[in-house]
Order: structure tokens, then sequence, then C-alpha cells
């Protein structure tokens, strides 16, 4: 019950912060797409973090999965730093993929080994 | 070399010119004062609202609609009510189908919006002066508390031209003076003569209240009043937000937004 509460918080607190720079237009906010792959970047820059992703497709062709999270200033005050992925991490990350079928998507959450990363929440001073 | 001499007397005689011409327009406006230790220590006496606070979001609602677009049961309708002309404005923006406004671009909102972003901000207080630092976009805020009046005719800017009053620890601001690129809320444009009127006051010693009502004879029929609450974090500081480092996000001259994944 925790864990849905806060599940739920995270829900509602997440629209407000990332509408700020920009619309969910490019994504289809209706579906969550799980990716299990190799990190082979992490851009930690404004306005938006990307973690790059090698995943292979159905056909076992590997591709470059780009996936936009919030930005430095906001993960920052959350608990990441520019050291959370690292390239060479074997992650699993669930995204709002692309509407367009590309190979991206708005990262929802994601785990590192033991590692769970969350794309919101409380800021650790708060904790 | 004549012809550079006659360059050199021409460049003489515009920068004397414009000495002469600043000099003028220096003699019409008072030099401010220096600040005094009294002045100064007459700081120390207003309430404390130094340092980097950030937005609650999901805070309380206003009257006249919520910060998030969401009306309190039982209360007046969600967002500002709009006169018959701005509704057919806004109706009309938005007919347009844009997937996304100039910030997915990089550029800043202008007042209200760039109260309500998740990002802290910092504010400080010097005589005659409170300077709100705005992390989101690198943007920084002056509201002058020296007495002055507001402009007649301020130029348009995104941020207006604010003034200040301390009123039993409450910093009432007003602004007026707006860019016609900033909006009362998404596709809603104001008027020429749009006011904000903020009330700035601490809730308890690290919660502050900021109550926003805008009135705009041509875009509204009643005054619009959101209420926003922020958080003081004494351990924080500001970072630096240059939208520009690595901007990924776009939308075009049709307002169809998009984004770049190629990995540089």
């Amino acid at each position: 019950m925790r864990r849905f509460v806060i599940a739920c918080a995270v829900t509602l607190t997440l629209a407000p912060s990332l509408s700020a720079h920009h619309s969910f237009a490019v994504f289809d906010m209706t579906q969550e797409k799980t990716l299990t792959g190799v990190v082979s970047k992490f851009e930690w820059t404004n306005p938006h973090t990307f973690i790059f992703v090698d995943v292979p497709n159905d056909k076992g062709v590997v591709e470059s999965w780009a996936i936009e999270g919030m930005s430095p200033n906001y993960l920052g005050r959350r608990g990441w730093t520019k050291t959370s992925v690292k390239p060479g991490d074997k992650i699993t990350v669930s995204v709002r993929p692309l509407k367009e079928g590309k190979p991206g998507g708005m990262f929802i959450r994601a785990q590192v080994g033991d590692k769970v990363l969350m794309p919101t929440g409380a800021p650790t001073d708060e904790r | 070399m004549l012809v550079f001499a006659r360059m050199r007397y021409a460049a003489c005689v515009v920068s004397l010119a414009v000495a002469g011409f600043s000099a003028v327009a220096h003699a019409q406006k008072p030099a401010p004062k220096p600040p005094t230790e009294a002045d100064w220590t007459a700081i120390a006496k207003l309430p404390d609202f130094t340092g980097v606070w950030e937005l609650t979001f999901g805070a309380p609602a206003g009257r006249g609609g919520a910060p998030a677009g969401r009306g309190r049961a039982g209360g007046p309708p969600a967002g500002p009510q709009l006169t018959p002309a701005y509704a057919e404005k806004r109706r009309a923006n938005l007919a347009k189908g844009a997937e996304d406004s100039q910030t997915a671009n990089c550029l800043p909102p202008g007042m209200p919006g760039i109260m309500g972003q998740p990002y802290p901000m910092e504010f400080l207080l010097t005589p005659g002066l409170v300077t709100i630092v705005v992390e989101a976009y690198s943007q920084v805020r002056h509201i002058y508390t020296d007495g002055r009046p507001l402009p007649d005719d301020p130029d348009p800017k995104f941020f207006g031209t604010s003034i200040g009053r301390w009123e039993n620890g409450t910093l009432v601001a007003e602004t007026a003076g707006f860019s016609p690129q900033t909006e009362i809320d998404r596709g809603t444009p104001h008027g020429d003569t749009m006011k904000i009127v903020e009330r700035f006051r601490l809730a308890d010693p690290d919660t502050m209240t900021i109550e926003t009502t805008i009135t705009d004879p041509d875009a509204l029929t009643a005054p619009y009043t959101t209420t926003r609450m922020l958080r003081r974090h004494r351990t924080w500081t500001l970072a630096e937000y240059i939208c520009e480092e690595n901007n990924r996000n776009f939308v075009d001259q049709n307002g169809k937004a998009g984004i770049n994944i190629k990995k540089d």
C-alpha cells in the first residue's frame, strides 16, 4: 500500500515537472514499454538528461534508444548524480515511447543492479 | 588621411552629442541615494525571505482557479474568467493545435508562468530592492521597494516592471508592462494594461505563500487570483540552467513538437 501511495504521488507530481519545459506531445502517454540493454551514454545536461541504451530489437538487431529524463538540477536534488547511470551498465528501463515509433521515450523508472532510479520524488533534504 | 581625419571628427561630434544627451536625460531623474547603515539595519527587521525556495506542487488552490487548472469543490470554475473577445482569442489560439509552446525552444516563459516552474528561486533583500533569482531558464526579477512609482507607460517586458512595498510583513509587488509574448495561461493572451499584484508572506518560518492577482480590463471580467506555496531549503544553492546546453526538444513554425534522438 505504501508503495502504491508513493507511486501515485510520483505520478501526480510528474506532470507539472516535465511539462515546465515542453509538452508530452511527442510521447505516447498511454503506452509503457520496458527495455533491457546496456547504457552507451548518459547526458547529465539541461534542460533534460538523456540515457542512451543499446537494446536488441525483435530481429536481434541492436538499436540505440534515447531516453529523456528530468534535468540534473531537478534530479540532483532527488538523489541522482552524474554517475547514477554509467556507460556499460546493464539497465532495465520503462519508458513512454515516442508516438512515431522511433527508438526513444520518456523515462518512467529504471533498475541498474540493485539500484532503483525514479523520475521524481521528495527532495532529499525533506526525506 | 583626410578621410580618416574627417571620420575621427565625425566620431567626436557624435560622442559629444551622445554625452550631452545622456547628461540631459540623467538630469531629469534624481540619482538614487546610496544606502546608509540604517537602510541595511532596517532589512534585518523585515521577514526573513532570504534563501532558496521551491514550489510545493499540489498546493492549495486560490480564488478563481487553481494553479494546476483544477477548481475547488463548490468554488468558482477553474481558470481565468475571460471577456467574450479574449475567450474567442483563446479558442482561436488553441484551435491552431500547436503541440507545444516556445519554451520547448528554450524561450523563457514570462509572468506569471515563470513563477510556476519546478525549480527553486532565491530571494535577495538589499536596500530598496528585492531580487528574485529564478533557476528555471536562469532568469532574474527585480522588485523596487525604494518608493518609486510604476512608470506611466512601461516598455513591454517578459517579467514586466515591478515595484513593491512592505505591509505588516507582507511584500506587496505590483507589476505592469508585459510583452505580448507572455500569456495569462496557456493560449490566453493579455491586454496592454494587465496588472499583476503579488503578496509574498511567510506562513511559517520556512513556508512562503504567494497570492497572485491578475487584473486585465481587456481580457478578464474579474480579477484572477491563485495562491502558491513554497518551501525553504536552507541547505540548497541555486544551480545554473542553460536551456540551450543540450536542448533536444523543439516546436516548429507550424506548432509541431519534435525531439532529436541522435546520439552525438
